[in-house]
This record gives C-alpha cells, sequence and structure tokens, in this order.
C-alpha cells in the first residue's frame, strides 16, 4: 500500500477572527498528483498557504502531516527544505531583489547551475525576466509563469500550485503544462513513478495537459466529495457550482 | 612625464585597512593609485599616460593655472570652518587627477584616505579634473584603521567635468565608532557632461556631516547621486546636498538608500532649479531598529526659480515587509539568510557592485538586528 505524503486531519483555520476552514481532511499518497476545485472563497488558497506555513493562518484544531511528521512547529523554510513547495496564485513582489538571484539561491547546489538557470528559463520563455526584480511589473501570466520556474527549479516532493493555468494564454498553457509534466515525471524512462502534488484549478485547463489521479470539490472550509477528476469538473462545468454544493449539503443531512 | 615622486610602502595592516573600502594598492587593474596615510602620502603609482595622479603639494608647485583657475572654486575657501582648515594647510595633502581631453581611461583610478593614527585631524584637499570628451572611473576608499577609535576626517573635493566628459565617483566609508566626518565637495559639470557618485557607509561615524554642491552649469550636463548608508547604534548621519540646474536640459537624480538599525539617520538632498531641467528626489529607508533609540528622517527637496523645471520626489520609511521575508523563506532560506536578501537588493548592493565588504558589513546588521528583536 501507497503511504501519504501528505496528510490533513480534522483541520481548522482562522484568519484574523474568522475561521476559514472547517474540519478538512485529506490524504495525497505518495506519487500521485491531485486536483482541488471549488467557488471563489471556499477555502482553497487557504489551504494550501496553510499547509506551507505561512504566518496569518491560524491552526486553531487538527494537524499536518508531510512524510509522516506533525509539521506544526516548522517555520516555511524548515517546511521547503523538508521537500514542499508553492507557485502561489498572488506572490508579493519583491522590490529589488531579482528572480535570477532567487534561482542562484535554489540552484546553489546543483550541477552547473548557470545552464541549468539558462534552460529552465528558456523553458519558461522568462529569459528577458531573470534581471527584474520578483513579480515586479509582470503581468498575470507572467507571474504564473516566475512561480512556477521557481518551484520546479526546487524540485520538490510534494508540488503545490495555485490556479496555475488562470489568466494565462494557450501558447503559455502548453508552455506550462509541459513544465509541469516534467517536475512531475522527472524520470523520462519510468514516467508512471511520479512526484506528488497538488493543483488548484477554475477552469481545469491545466488538467488536459497533465494526469491527474484524484478531484477534490473545497465547500466551505472543507473537502465535500472527492473522486475521479473528469467527473468533477465535467459535471461543474455543465451544471456549475451550484448543484455540486447542493448535493454535498444534501448528502451531509 | 607623469612619474610621481614618491613611492612609499604601505604595511599589511594598512593593505588590510583599504581593502575593506575596496581599494588595493599594488594590483595591475588600476589606471592609478594614491594613498594618504594620516598627514602623508604614503602611496602613489601611476600607468596610464592620459592620467595624471600627484600629490595635491606636487601639482600646486607644477602648475600655477591649478591656484587661479581651480583650486577652491567649487568650493569656496571660507565656506565654514572645516574649508577654512583646509585652505590653512601649509603643506596640502590630497590629491590632483586629470585626465587628459578625449581620453577614455577603461581601467578606474583609486584613492584612498586612510587614518592609522588616532585622536588628530586628518584635512585633505583633492582636485579632480576632467578635461573635455574624458571619462574616469574613481574609487576613494576613507577609512581608519580598526583600533582607531577617534579622530576628525576633514576634506575639500573638487571636482571639474568638462564638455562632454563622464566621471564615475564611487566613495566608500568605513570609520571608527567614534570618529567625526567632515566632507565638502563641490563639483562643476559643463555641456553634456555626466557625473555619477555612489557613496556607500559601511560602517558608520559617530558624526557625519555630508553636504557636496552640485553645479550643472552646461547645456544638457546631468549628475546621479546614490547615496547608501548603513546606520548604527550611536552614529548621526547627515547627507545633504545641493544640486543646481544652471542651464537647459540639464537632468539630477539623487536616490537615497539607509538601513538603521540604529543611531540618527538624516536623509537630504535639494534639487535647485534656475534653467528648465530635470531633477527627482527618491529618499527610501528601512528601519530594523526596535528598541527606539534610532530614527529616519528622510527630507527631500526642491526649489524651482523656472517654470519649465520638471521636478519631483518621493519619500518612504519601513520595516522589512514579512511577506516578503516568508516568499524567500518559501523557497527554503532561512530566516536570516532571507533578511540579507532582503536588505542586498533593498540598498541595490548589485548596481554598486561592491562584493564582500558590503556583504560582510549587512551580515553584521542582520546579526545586530536579528538580537534586536529577542
Ligand atoms: N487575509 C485575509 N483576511 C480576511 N479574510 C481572508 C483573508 N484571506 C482569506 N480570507 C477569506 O477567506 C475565504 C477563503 O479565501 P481563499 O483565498 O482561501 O479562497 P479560494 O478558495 O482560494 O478562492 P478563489 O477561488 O477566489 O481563489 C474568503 O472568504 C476570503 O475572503
Ligand atoms: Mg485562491
Amino acid at each position: 500500500m501507497k503511504t501519504n505524503i501528505l496528510e490533513v486531519r480534522d483541520l481548522c483555520v482562522a484568519v484574523g477572527d474568522k475561521q476559514i476552514l472547517n474540519h478538512l481532511n485529506l490524504e495525497i499518497p505518495d506519487g500521485e498528483v491531485h486536483a482541488l476545485f471549488g467557488q471563489n472563497g471556499s477555502g482553497k488558497t487557504t489551504l494550501m498557504m496553510t499547509i506551507m506555513g505561512f504566518s496569518g493562518y491560524d491552526v486553531t484544531n487538527g494537524q499536518i502531516l508531510f512524510k509522516g511528521r506533525n509539521i506544526a512547529e516548522l517555520d516555511v523554510s524548515e517546511r521547503a527544505r523538508l521537500g514542499m513547495s508553492i507557485a502561489q496564485q498572488r506572490p508579493p513582489t519583491v522590490f529589488g531583489v531579482k528572480l535570477r538571484t532567487i534561482l542562484d539561491y535554489i540552484l546553489r547546489d546543483t550541477e552547473n547551475p548557470q545552464e541549468r538557470m539558462t534552460e529552465l528559463a528558456a523553458s519558461a520563455k522568462m529569459e528577458d525576466f531573470l534581471s527584474r526584480s520578483i513579480n515586479e511589473g509582470l503581468s498575470g501570466g507572467e507571474i504564473k509563469r516566475a512561480e512556477l520556474l521557481q518551484l520546479i527549479a526546487m524540485r520538490p516532493d510534494f508540488a503545490m500550485m495555485d490556479e496555475p493555468d488562470s489568466g494565462i494564454d494557450i501558447e503559455a498553457l502548453n508552455v506550462i503544462g509541459g513544465l509541469i509534466n516534467q517536475l512531475f515525471s522527472p524520470d523520462e524512462t519510468h514516467p508512471v513513478k511520479r512526484k506528488t502534488g497538488l493543483i488548484i484549478t477554475h477552469n481545469g485547463n491545466i488538467l488536459r495537459q497533465l494526469h491527474i489521479d484524484k478531484g477534490h470539490v473545497m465547500h466551505n472550509g472543507s473537502i465535500g466529495c472527492s473522486g475521479n477528476p473528469d467527473i468533477i469538473l465535467d459535471k461543474v462545468s455543465r451544471v456549475g457550482y451550484e448543484e455540486c454544493v447542493h448535493c454535498i449539503e444534501t448528502r451531509c443531512e | 612625464m607623469n612619474k610621481p615622486s614618491i613611492v612609499k610602502q604601505l604595511d599589511e595592516k594598512d593593505m588590510r585597512s583599504l581593502a575593506g573600502v575596496g581599494v588595493m594598492p599594488g594590483k595591475d587593474n588600476y589606471a592609478a593609485t594614491l594613498v594618504v596615510r594620516d598627514q602623508e602620502t604614503a602611496y602613489v603609482r601611476s600607468d596610464h599616460r592620459d592620467v595624471e595622479l600627484l600629490p595635491i603639494a606636487e601639482a600646486f608647485k607644477r602648475y600655477d593655472w591649478l591656484k587661479t583657475e581651480y583650486s577652491f572654486k567649487a568650493v569656496p575657501a571660507g565656506y565654514d570652518e572645516i574649508t577654512r582648515q583646509c585652505a590653512a594647510m601649509e603643506r596640502p595633502i590630497g590629491y590632483f587627477i586629470r585626465v587628459y581631453k578625449g581620453a577614455h581611461v577603461t581601467l578606474p583610478c583609486q584613492t584612498a584616505l586612510y587614518m592609522a593614527t588616532g585622536g588628530m585631524d586628518q584635512a585633505v584637499h583633492n582636485i579632480v579634473i576632467l578635461e573635455e570628451e574624458s571619462e574616469l572611473e574613481l574609487i576613494t576608499g576613507c577609512v581608519s584603521e580598526r583600533r582607531v577609535a577617534t579622530g576628525r576626517h576633514l576634506s575639500v573635493d573638487e571636482y571639474y567635468v568638462g564638455k562632454n566628459a563622464g566621471l564615475t565617483s564611487t566613495m566608500v566609508h568605513s570609520w571608527g565608532k567614534q570618529m567625526q566626518v567632515f566632507p565638502r565637495g563641490g563639483v562643476i559639470v559643463e555641456e553634456n557632461g555626466r557625473y555619477e557618485s555612489n557613496y556607500i557607509s559601511l560602517s558608520a561615524a559617530q558624526l557625519v556631516k555630508s553636504d557636496p554642491q552640485t553645479y550643472l552649469n552646461g547645456k544638457g550636463a546631468s549628475a546621479q547621486h546614490l547615496t547608501v548608508i548603513l546606520g548604527t547604534p550611536g552614529s548621526e548621519i547627515h547627507t545633504d546636498g545641493n544640486v543646481f540646474l544652471n542651464a537647459e536640459d540639464t537632468n539630477a537624480e539623487l536616490l537615497h538608500r539607509g538601513v538603521c538599525i540604529g543611531g540618527k539617520m538624516y536623509q537630504g538632498g535639494l534639487i535647485i532649479a534656475k534653467a528648465p531641467g530635470r531633477g527627482h528626489v527618491d529618499c527610501a529607508g528601512m528601519l530594523l531598529e526596535t528598541k527606539g533609540d534610532g530614527f529616519i528622517q528622510s527630507v527631500p527637496g526642491l526649489q524651482s526659480h523656472h517654470p519649465d523645471a520638471r521636478l519631483s520626489h518621493e519619500a518612504s520609511i519601513g520595516k522589512i515587509v514579512p511577506e516578503q521575508l516568508e516568499y524567500l523563506m518559501s523557497r527554503g532560506m532561512e530566516e536570516m539568510e532571507a533578511v540579507s536578501m532582503l536588505i542586498r537588493g533593498f540598498l541595490g548592493a548589485d548596481v554598486i557592485g561592491l562584493g564582500d565588504e558590503l556583504d560582510a558589513q549587512i551580515a553584521e546588521i542582520v546579526e545586530i538586528a536579528g538580537h534586536g528583536e529577542e
């Protein structure tokens, strides 16, 4: 049986005075890639930011286990070094720190770091942005690519991507899809042996480029329903979340 | 013809101090080098046929016109107590640099004003002349030996940038904790001349009062000043100065970047437009001080005498933004590494190109700031 790289148990999270996550449970087995769906404001980003350990997300109940270890006491950087990484939905602008500087840092222990950077930047079509401050003056799609570029450079065991496919053109989507596939299946001779991931998407565009093992629908701060991602997406895109929510709520009763 | 008459030896301790501010006598990749130690010229070497570098006293002896046309013309001898003391020196100490017409000197010229002995005054007078169409990069290190705590450094620096000439001056200061430092600078820039100045204070003295005057006298002349200060407890640093837009199409930009972990930091600068030129002052401060005895005051100033001049300023003071810090940490950086990277970015360290010296100082600041938070 596969072990779970991530286990979220009965998690409640508050932002300020407001409880956002509500007794949420989620398991992701090693080597699987899951999708996370849900209405605006249902708590998807909050879940990812909490897993990564960002401040402002107060865990008021429950646990997060990563690689079998309770990570409550670990800060963001310790979690990153344990093997998780995130491409944020809305990353901050970091004035004065260039994309190249961060990539230098991330790639410091790899072989031929400069070549690797050039290669990565070229594949993400981000060469022109290496000398710019992180996210400063970038368009929406460029921010997505910059985030993914860093995430891929980190080669995490568990990759979280918050809407990598929102607001980007078809060409960029192909580029991004290729990059993500490479990240999840680094060994071309063994494409089934994969890294683990969690991807938030609304339009499902990215799912057409990837193989997703399972989908989850978030509702009111917890996982309302889990299953085959194509069926979920198909249902949602035909009848909308309204019906999905109705289904979740009536089942609960 | 340009060979100077004095070449003395610097000892290991001197070399170590100089390296701390990026000055490396004896290295080949410089056009010329001069070191003033205390109140004597300790080292002179000139390798470039288009650059003349001499102790100022020797230059006065050689050239009568230096006294009549340049000396104390950009900085009035009677400006204040400091300039009066510099002007009254019987045997003036300092350097004279002249770059001949049309010469584009690619290797930098380096000079140092170095205090090896404590408890005294070092007064210097420096004159730099760039003839028409010439270009020079000047690196100046101002430093006291590690064990020297007290003393005063007074200087008069007069730079003349000729028509279509370009001078880039990078000045790095690193002083003992109880030193007092009073640079008096005057720069005159002729038509289409370009003056770029980077002033970096790595280790703050007890008192620094810097008040350079830049006169953009020729049409199309420009000046860009970058002032980078790391302020530590017990220091008081004033970086003011005026830039005069005296001709049309002149352009001035004053940038201040200060990181304060204690002490008093005053960021100033005034652009005075007497002609239709353009000017911008930008002050930014990062306050990492948590005990309440340090501050940053930013007062960017503009004064216009001409309706067609376009002047603007901005100023901001803040701390390290937590979201930015955590963002870097989410890439695997430890907190202190991330703080250093943010400070380096804020100061534009890449632009200044002062790798190791600046990094060492930032590391120290981060260390102190980190302890302050507990
Ligand atoms: N810093 C904050 N302060 C106040 N409320 C917040 C904060 N962050 C999130 N929230 C609230 O928490 C709820 C969940 O937000 P979250 O960003 O997790 O939603 P989401 O599912 O990612 O939505 P979307 O699909 O729009 O990205 C929202 O109602 C949001 O307004
Ligand atoms: Mg979201």
